[in-house]
């Protein structure tokens, strides 16, 4: 459904990306992964045409992504963004709605229909932020309002969702819950989703797929299990890598060996 | 539930009056009527003062008739009554509702509750127009709101192009460059009324501070009419700029169409200011106090605002205006000064209360 | 380099400041109340403001001024003398070039931005602030005596008030006509009680009928002016008035004085300027408002 195609994408002589090539299907979680500035969020940004590609293309149900509006492509693709400051004060269920707006069919001066309505109290429960619908947002934690985000960009009902360091601001008990509701999503309802993350044990335990970056370079792409290798691993981020099997879930357990003198 | 939301309960509902946290559309309409019904009886109410006394009930009356019976007022009354007065209050409400619609909306689009005609150079800009046009155009009586609108665009232009750095113009930028550009801008103006004899340099600078005094019929008919569709125009944009406010990131990522609301938004916007400026100066604070008070009484959806914005705008240049022509009758104030003493210690005390 | 060249060579310019001895100087009080010590023989002087300059050729002085503002075109002569800037922005540092002894100063101009650094050099300042035709002559005798030209001066005075005792007597039986003297169109400006062309008026057979209101030139409510019932509307135009005054303002526009035509202008640079020609300024009014009274 969504495509990259030997993307590049040049900052004047820098290569922030160089062909790239990445296949979105649904009900997929994708994990990209690498150092900083390996371009993870770069090509992100691309993949819902906020940022385009200097050479190669993204290709949305097989059409060009430039083709289609900015309403279109919102309706297929949510980017959930990376919780910025909100200076005025709006609620919470008024900050969901606004993932509505893409739905909407009498142009902008639309007011919110039923279904909208209902869509944002569905959202809000999944989220677990119900209670706190009324509240304005620059009165909730800052894990609180990640969960928000999400929900702002699940109230858009797209079909793939586009995530940039969703756990950054969470604690432990939320990075988790975050990405079991993607989760959940992709298997129940067909969602595909394309996550940048730093934290590569999360990414191990709920990707399908993993995108292995380095300099702008895709390194490997795959099974968790196979992409994360020590060896990869030792190459991409230059750490030596301990990699086992989580004791509990089995899933490849990712440990840096770090070289500490005491 | 974490300790956080547990004491933001606490703490009781922020949310005033606004039923389950987001406004409806049935609000919008009962707080716009309300304000209309306020408008609408300011402006009965105002038309009553003057530096001339009028018969209250004689004028009430010839007013409810549309002007077409005198009702007893004698012909100087009557030319009073509804050739001077009324066109005023008019071209108050007018300018008031276009210079609080484009604040409204330069706040919602530079993210920023600061920004305002005056301090991001779109005034003074349109002053600069109008200057010119009067210097060099001043027979033709179009060239005012014309050359006005042109400076509040170029002005705008300007400021844009100076902010929009490699990283887009963050709002902070923008309104550096707009202090900038009108600091600039209103040295030209002091520059040019140099230029000028000394009988024009008084009367210009009463002119720069707001004057209502020169309604022409025609420059009356097109403030109006740019304050009615301008503000329908951004009213229409509102949805868009409610994500607009929240980033021009998450509007695009939304699905806003960032880059055309934007050059509607400043297009509209200058449109509004140029002519205000251009049929009476710089009215300063209304673009400023009025959006903030009608944020916090009414939420900060632009659907509610942008219309809520305008009617009260026109409201509080209404009052200011009549104050400003009777407090020293026959004498006149300008009507910049009356809004100044007004908002700039509401401004303070509304960022007092945070 | 070249700024400090300039500077030294400005500093050095005014070294000599022109030092009043106590044996050649005198006292005067200005019409502004205040105490002035002058030269007593003045060779050199500058005009702030246009009436000042033509009262200085007036009293047959204009070989000495040495320095006027761009506004003073009247007598031609005037036209050629430098300049050192406008009435209200006059710069100090031509005034102090010129090496002035003495500085005639409207009421019009920014008094106490310069007088202190004149002061300081050593240059008087002489302020004139006439508040009627009668303050005008007196200015114009003051001036004269100024500058050594007394006689000249009261016989220029003496002609200005034979003229002006003939509008009088010409007008004496007519019954004044309300005027209202329109100075701006947008904002409405007109004359108050503290400006000189109210008797101006008054001497050509009319009566302004903002002649109580406090100020010299103020902003009046077009309301006012309508319920005034002026007969006639008085347009200072031309010259320094530019275009700021080219028609009646809106609200007048449809008053009884401006239906039936009566809308009068006259050269702005006779009524406004309180100086020798405010006397063909009222004879122009007198001729306007009572034309009957000078037929022969």
């Amino acid at each position: 459904m969504l495509q990259a195609e030997h993307v590049t994408i040049k900052y004047g002589s820098r290569l922030a990306v160089s062909d790239v090539s990445l296949s979105i299907r649904p009900g997929e979680i994708t994990a990209i992964l690498g150092p900083n500035g390996a371009g993870k969020s770069t090509l992100l940004r691309t993949l819902n045409g906020a940022l385009k590609p200097s050479s190669g293309q993204v290709l949305l149900e097989g059409l060009p992504l430039h083709q289609f509006s900015r309403r279109v492509i919102s309706r297929h693709i949510a980017a959930v963004a990376q919780e910025g400051d909100v200076r005025f004060p709006v609620t919470v269920l008024e900050f969901v709605l606004g993932g509505r707006y893409a739905a909407a069919s009498a142009g902008a001066w639309g007011w919110e229909t039923n279904r909208d309505i209902k869509v944002a109290h569905e959202v809000l429960d999944e989220t677990e932020l119900t209670e706190l619908s009324g509240r304005l947002m620059n009165e909730l934690s800052g894990g609180e309002r990640q969960r928000a985000v999400l929900a702002r960009a699940l109230a858009t009902e797209a079909s793939v969702l586009l995530l940039d360091e969703p756990t950054a601001n969470l604690d432990l008990a939320h990075q988790a819950a975050i990405l079991a509701l993607v989760r959940q999503r992709s298997d129940l309802n067909k969602v595909a989703a394309v996550v940048v993350t730093h934290d590569i044990n999360l990414a191990a335990g709920f990707s399908n797929h993993v995108l292995l970056m380095k300099s702008g370079h895709g390194v490997a792409f795959g099974d968790p299990a196979k992409v994360l290798t020590p060896e990869l691993l030792k190459e991409v981020f230059g750490v030596r890598i301990l990699v086992d099997a989580h004791p509990i879930t089995g899933v490849p357990r990712i440990t840096p060996v770090h070289e500490v003198r005491r | 539930m974490t300790s956080n939301t547990e004491a933001a309960l606490e703490r009781g509902p922020t949310v005033r009056g606004l039923d389950e946290g987001r406004v409806t559309l049935r609000q919008t309409l009962i707080a716009c009527g309300l304000l209309l019904v306020a408008l609408l009886a300011a402006i009965l109410i105002t038309s009553l003062f003057g530096s001339e006394r009028l018969p209250t009930r004689a004028s009430i009356c010839a007013i409810a008739s549309f002007g077409r019976s005198r009702c007893g007022l004698t012909p100087d009354q009557y030319a009073i009554l509804l050739e001077i007065r009324l066109p005023r209050i008019f071209l108050a409400a007018a300018v008031g509702a276009s210079l609080a619609v484009a604040g409204a909306s330069y706040q919602a689009l530079l993210r920023n509750p600061l920004a305002e005609p005056y301090l991001l150079g779109v005034s003074n800009g349109a002053a600069v127009g109008t200057m010119i046009a009067l210097v060099f155009f001043g027979a033709w009586e179009w060239s005012r709101p014309l050359m006005a609108f042109t400076g509040a665009l170029a002005a705008t232009f300007v400021v844009y192009r100076l902010a929009h750095g490699r990283a887009g113009a963050s709002p902070e930028r923008l309104i550096l460059s707009g202090v900038i550009v009108t600091t600039f801008l209103s040295s030209a103006i002091v520059f040019v009324t140099t230029l000028m004899d000394a009988t024009r340099i008084r009367s210009f600078t009463f002119w720069l501070l707001g004057d209502l005094s020169g309604a022409t019929t025609r420059l009356l008919a097109l403030a109006i009419v740019v304050a009615i569709v301008g503000t329908a125009v951004l009213a229409a944009n509102a949805r868009s700029l409610n994500l607009l406010m929240l980033g021009e990131r998450d509007a695009f990522d939304l699905g806003v169409e960032v880059a055309r609301v934007r050059l509607v938004v400043f297009f509209v916007a200058s449109l509004l200011v140029g002519s205000s400026v251009a049929s009476s100066g710089s009215v300063g604070y209304v673009g400023l106090v009025v959006p903030h008070l009608v944020r916090l009484s009414l939420g900060s959806d632009n659907r509610i605002t942008v219309p809520a914005a305008a009617l009260a705008g026109a409201l509080f240049v209404v009052v200011a205006d009549t104050v400003a022509r009777t407090i020293i009758a026959p004498r006149e104030l300008p009507v910049g000064a009356i809004t100044a003493l007004i908002g700039a210690p509401l401004f303070v005390y509304l960022l007092k209360r945070g | 380099m070249s700024v400090l060249c300039a500077f030294l060579l400005l500093a050095c310019s005014v070294q000599k400041p022109t030092l009043t001895e106590a044996s050649d100087a005198r006292q005067v009080t200005d019409e502004a109340g205040r105490n002035v010590t002058v030269p007593a023989k003045i060779d050199r002087f500058i005009s702030l403001a246009p009436n000042l300059t033509e009262i200085a050729y007036a009293v047959g002085a204009g070989d000495r001024l040495v320095g006027n503002t761009t506004f003073c075109d009247y007598p031609e002569e005037a036209k050629k003398v430098a300049k050192v800037g406008d009435t209200l922005q006059p710069s100090i540092e031509r005034i102090l070039a010129l090496r002035p002894q003495l500085v005639l100063v409207s009421t019009a101009s920014q008094l106490e931005v310069f007088t202190k650094q004149l002061d300081e050099h050593r240059i008087a300042v002489y302020v004139t602030d006439p508040r009627d035709l009668e303050g005008v002559f007196q200015s114009i005798e003051n001036v004269g005596k100024l500058l050594n030209q007394e006689s000249r001066a009261e016989e220029t005075v003496s002609q200005l008030r034979q003229r002006a005792n003939a509008i009088s007597d010409a007008i004496k039986s007519r019954k004044p006509i309300k005027v209202f003297c329109q100075v701006s169109a947008q904002p409405l400006y007109t004359i108050g009680r503290d400006s000189f062309v109210t008797d101006l008026i008054r001497r050509a057979g009319g009566v302004s009928v903002t002649a109580d209101v406090p100020e010299a030139w103020p902003k009046y409510s077009q309301e006012s002016a309508v319920a005034a019932r002026p007969e006639a509307i008085i347009l200072p135009t031309n010259g320094s008035m530019g275009s700021a005054n080219a028609d009646v303002a809106e609200g007048l526009k449809r008053s009884p004085a401006a239906l039936s035509g009566r809308v009068y202008r006259i050269n702005g640079d006779f009524l406004l300027r309180p100086g020798p020609r405010a006397v063909d300024g009222v004879e122009a009014l007198a001729h306007t408002l009572h034309p009957e009274a000078f037929n022969q």
